[in-house]
C-alpha cells in the first residue's frame, strides 16, 4: 500500500514538473488587464467572443501546448474538443481558434492584432505581450 | 443512381487533394476551408424489408450491405468580411433524392453579428427543428453511427430558404439561445407514387441551453404543405366521370389523399448531459398532422454512453409510434385489374404510411486517430404491424417482426 501511494505521488511529482506553466497572452495596446477563468473559457469555446472592454477578441489556439491548454481550462482530452468544434463550426454557429505552430508565432501575433487572446509557455513569456491570466 | 453513388466515392477519393488545401490555408485569412464525412458499411439480416437511414434516400440496404446508407462527404467554405458579416455555404454529398447538387446545399447564409450576442442569418440555413437537426450529417460530432432512427428518419428536413434570428444570454455559468426562424422549404423526396417534390413555408422558435456539461432544448415547428404528391393520374382517374358508373364512391376520398393545405406541427424536447465520461441524450417529440401521407406521431430515444479514453461504449433506445386510422377503399363494381390496380394504389398511398418500430442499439466509438473516429453500432429492431413506414418494402409483403442492422464506418473531420 505504502509503496502504491509512493509510486503515485512520484508519477504525480514527475507530471507536473513535465508540463508547462502556461499563461493566457493579450496585446499591450489593449487596455485588458486581466480575464478570469470562465471568460478564457468562453472566447476558446466561441460561447461568447466579447471582451470585457466590449471588444471582439481573436483567439489562437498553439498546436503543441493545445492538448495541454484544454485539460486544464475544461478537462477534456482534445478528441472531445474537437467533436465539440465540429457541432459548433459545422452549424455555422463559430469558427475554432486559429491554431498556429508554437509560442513565438503565438507572441507575434498577438504582438500585431489588438484584440488577439492566445496562451503560450511562461518560460517564453518576452515583453511584447501581457499576461492575462496564469493556468495552473 | 448509380451516377450519384459513384459522384459520392469519387468526392471521398479526392480528399488528400481537399486536406492539402486546408493545410496551406493562411493562419489568419479570411477564407476558411473545412469538412467532414463518413465512409461506412451498412448491411441488415433480412431480404424481406430494406433500411433507409432517412426517408430522403434512394437506395435502402438489405443483407447485401451497402456505401450509401450511412457515408457522407460534406465541404464547407467560410468568408470573414469584417468582425460582423460573415457568409458559408455547406454541401454535402449524399444518396438523396431529387437533383444532387441543389437537394445536397445545405448552407448558403449571410451571417449579420449585430452584437456579440444577437445574429441574423439570411440565406439557405439548416432546419433546426430538433437537437440533432442541422448536424446530422456530421457523424464526428456524436457517438453513434447516424441519428435515432425512430426520431430522425421520418423528417428528412434538411434546409430550407429564410432568415434567423439567435439572441444569447448569460445564464448561471451558461447560455440560453432563443432563436426565431421562417422560410420555404422545397424538399425532394421519393414515395411509394414516384417522386413528391414538397413545398412547405415553416417558421419556429427553439430555446436551447448549454454549459460546460449540459444541454437542453425545447422547440417549435408549424410548416405548412404547398404542393401535391405526385398522385395526378390517380386525381384524373378519380375525377372521370367514366370511371364513377364502374367505381362510385372515390371522390369521397380526395379530401384525404390531397397532400396540399396540410398542416404539421412538431414540438420537441431534448436533453444531454455529457461530462467528459458519461455521456446520456434523450429527446422526445410529437408530430401532429393532418394528412395521412404523414400521420401524428410520437418518438422518442434514449442513450447512455461511457468513455474508456479514446474509447465510448455506447446503448440506444428508441421508439416510434403513428396514430391513425386507416382509411377504408371502396372496391370497384367491376373486378377488372385496371380499377383493381386503383384500388391498390389508394391503399398503399394512404395505409401504408403508420410506424410502430422499437429499437435497442450497441456501438462503439474510438477516436483513434486525430479528428477521425472508428464506429460499429449493431440495432435490433422490433416492428409492429403499423406500416413499415420509415423503411423499404415492397407492396404485399409481410412486415418481418424482427431486424437487426450492422455498421462499421469511418468518420472524420478536416
Amino acid at each position: 500500500m505504502i509503496k502504491k501511494i509512493f509510486t503515485a505521488v512520484f508519477l504525480f511529482l514527475f507530471a507536473t514538473t513535465t508540463q508547462a506553466e502556461i499563461i493566457v497572452i493579450g496585446n499591450l495596446k489593449n487596455n485588458l488587464q486581466s480575464l478570469n477563468f470562465i471568460q478564457v473559457e468562453d472566447i476558446f469555446m466561441g460561447r461568447s467572443r466579447s471582451l470585457p472592454n466590449g471588444r471582439i477578441a481573436l483567439p489562437i489556439d498553439q498546436a503543441t501546448l493545445r492538448p495541454e491548454f484544454y485539460q486544464k481550462l475544461i478537462a477534456r482530452p482534445l478528441e472531445q474538443i474537437n467533436a465539440y468544434w465540429a457541432r459548433i463550426m459545422f452549424t455555422g454557429q463559430a469558427s475554432p481558434p486559429t491554431i498556429v505552430a508554437d509560442d513565438n508565432a503565438v507572441i507575434t501575433i498577438v504582438n500585431e492584432n489588438k484584440d488577439a487572446v492566445g496562451y503560450i509557455d511562461r518560460k517564453n513569456l518576452d515583453h511584447r505581450v501581457r499576461i492575462l491570466l496564469i493556468l495552473n | 443512381m448509380k451516377i450519384k453513388n459513384y459522384s459520392v466515392l469519387f468526392l471521398l477519393g479526392s480528399l488528400p487533394v481537399a486536406s492539402g488545401i486546408a493545410m496551406a490555408e493562411n493562419s489568419l485569412s479570411s477564407w476558411s476551408f473545412k469538412g467532414f464525412g463518413t465512409l461506412a458499411a451498412t448491411g441488415t439480416d433480412s431480404n424481406k424489408i430494406g433500411f433507409y437511414r432517412d426517408k430522403s434516400q434512394t437506395q435502402d440496404v438489405r443483407s447485401e450491405w451497402g456505401l450509401t446508407s450511412d457515408s457522407r462527404l460534406g465541404l464547407q467554405v467560410d468568408k470573414k468580411f469584417s468582425d460582423s458579416f460573415q457568409a458559408t455555404v455547406q454541401w454535402v454529398a449524399r444518396d438523396h433524392a431529387g437533383s444532387f447538387a441543389e437537394q445536397n446545399l445545405d448552407w448558403a447564409f449571410l451571417r449579420w453579428r449585430i452584437q456579440d450576442d444577437v445574429n441574423i442569418r439570411l440565406g439557405r440555413l439548416g432546419a433546426d427543428a430538433f437537437l440533432l437537426s442541422d448536424y446530422r450529417n456530421v457523424g464526428y460530432a456524436y457517438p453513434w453511427m447516424r441519428p435515432p432512427h425512430e426520431f430522425y428518419s421520418n423528417i428528412p428536413y434538411y434546409h430550407f430558404d429564410g432568415a434567423d434570428i439567435t439572441k444569447k444570454f448569460s445564464l448561471s455559468e451558461g447560455y440560453l439561445s432563443v432563436k426565431v426562424y421562417g422560410g420555404y422549404s422545397f424538399n425532394q423526396l421519393p414515395t411509394q407514387s414516384g417522386l413528391n417534390n414538397q413545398k412547405s413555408p415553416t417558421t419556429g422558435i427553439s430555446l436551447r441551453y448549454e454549459n460546460d456539461r449540459w444541454q437542453a432544448r425545447l422547440g417549435y415547428n408549424y410548416a405548412t404543405v404547398t404542393s401535391e404528391a405526385p398522385i395526378q393520374d390517380l386525381l384524373t382517374a378519380i375525377n372521370n366521370p367514366l370511371l364513377a358508373q364502374v367505381y362510385p364512391d372515390l371522390r369521397q376520398l380526395i379530401p384525404a389523399i390531397m397532400m396540399r393545405g396540410k398542416e404539421y406541427h412538431f414540438g420537441s424536447v431534448g436533453v444531454v448531459y455529457d461530462d467528459g465520461v458519461w455521456l446520456t441524450q434523450m429527446e422526445a417529440a410529437y408530430t401532429a398532422s393532418n394528412t395521412l401521407w404523414s400521420p401524428t406521431r410520437v418518438t422518442s430515444y434514449l442513450s447512455l454512453g461511457r468513455r474508456f479514453s479514446t474509447v465510448t461504449l455506447y446503448s440506444l433506445l428508441g421508439i416510434a409510434k403513428t396514430f391513425q386510422h386507416n382509411v377504408t377503399i371502396p372496391s370497384p363494381l367491376v373486378a377488372s385489374p385496371a380499377l383493381l390496380g386503383i384500388q391498390q394504389r389508394l391503399d398503399q398511398a394512404l395505409n401504408n404510411n403508420g410506424i410502430n418500430e422499437q429499437s435497442v442499439s450497441l456501438g462503439t466509438r474510438w477516436d483513434f486517430h486525430e479528428n477521425m473516429a472508428l464506429k460499429t453500432q449493431w440495432s435490433h429492431y422490433w416492428l409492429g404491424n403499423n406500416g413499415p413506414q420509415q423503411w423499404q418494402q415492397s407492396s404485399g409483403n409481410i412486415t418481418p417482426n424482427n431486424v437487426n442492422v450492422m455498421s462499421v464506418g469511418i468518420d472524420f473531420i478536416f
